[in-house]
């Protein structure tokens, strides 16, 4: 019960997001540099949490646990990924930027940039893990 | 490692989710673990093992590398 109410709090949550984003981008005639990268985090974890409340939800459905060892341990593995992609991303992000496109990043774009590939990186390693399993396993 | 989940799986006739359920975690789980791409703890070893009455060193078959 408790996990159920949990993916209707959720799922209320994230059509509130969605409902707000289209609201903004359909209202603002133009979007800056400093909106694309909110707009992007917030789609990118609207997209991965529409994701892990449906894989929930399936797993209710047939009196399965949401949660179990497997699904914590790629939970824990898909965070230390996150983690190192956003230190790498802190050190080399200005660097990359400033050789590419001759362009200098403020703080809140750099802070941005990280929030956003360490998200990215997280969601994607997570869905990776949690479709297809721990490939490296077999290679050990 | 190589496990004999899927035989002793198919002795009880039983499926990856009848099994999940058996023991209480997700079906993938089982799945994962029966295609050796993930390595249970050894609680969940155990609660195959005695799922499919048997015991852990006969479910699992590991490489003497």
């Amino acid at each position: 019960m408790k996990d159920k109410t949990v993916i209707y709090v959720g799922i209320g949550l994230v059509i509130m997001v969605i409902l707000t984003l289209a609201f903004y981008v359909l209202t603002t005639a133009t979007i800056t540099l400093n909106e694309i990268f909110p707009i992007t985090i917030a789609l990118v974890l609207v997209i991965f949490a529409l994701y892990v409340f449906w894989d929930r939800m399936k797993n209710i459905r047939k009196g399965l646990p949401v949660k179990d060892e497997r699904i914590m341990n790629i939970s824990y593995k898909a965070g230390y990924y996150g983690f190192m992609a956003a230190i790498w991303t802190a050190v080399g992000a200005n660097v990359v930027i400033s050789i590419l496109f001759n362009l200098e990043l403020t703080a809140s774009h750099l802070t941005g940039i990280i929030v956003m590939v360490s998200g990215l990186v997280f969601a994607i390693s997570y869905l990776l893990l949690a479709r297809a399993g721990d490939k490296t396993l077999k290679e050990e | 490692m190589k496990t004999r989940i899927k035989e002793l799986r198919a002795r009880y006739n039983l499926t990856q989710e009848d099994l999940a359920r058996k023991i209480g975690v997700r079906r993938e789980t089982i799945h994962f673990i029966e295609k050796g791409n993930y390595n249970p703890s050894l609680n969940l070893a155990h609660d195959i093992a005695r799922a499919l009455q048997t015991t852990i060193d006969e479910l699992f078959i590991f490489d003497e590398k």
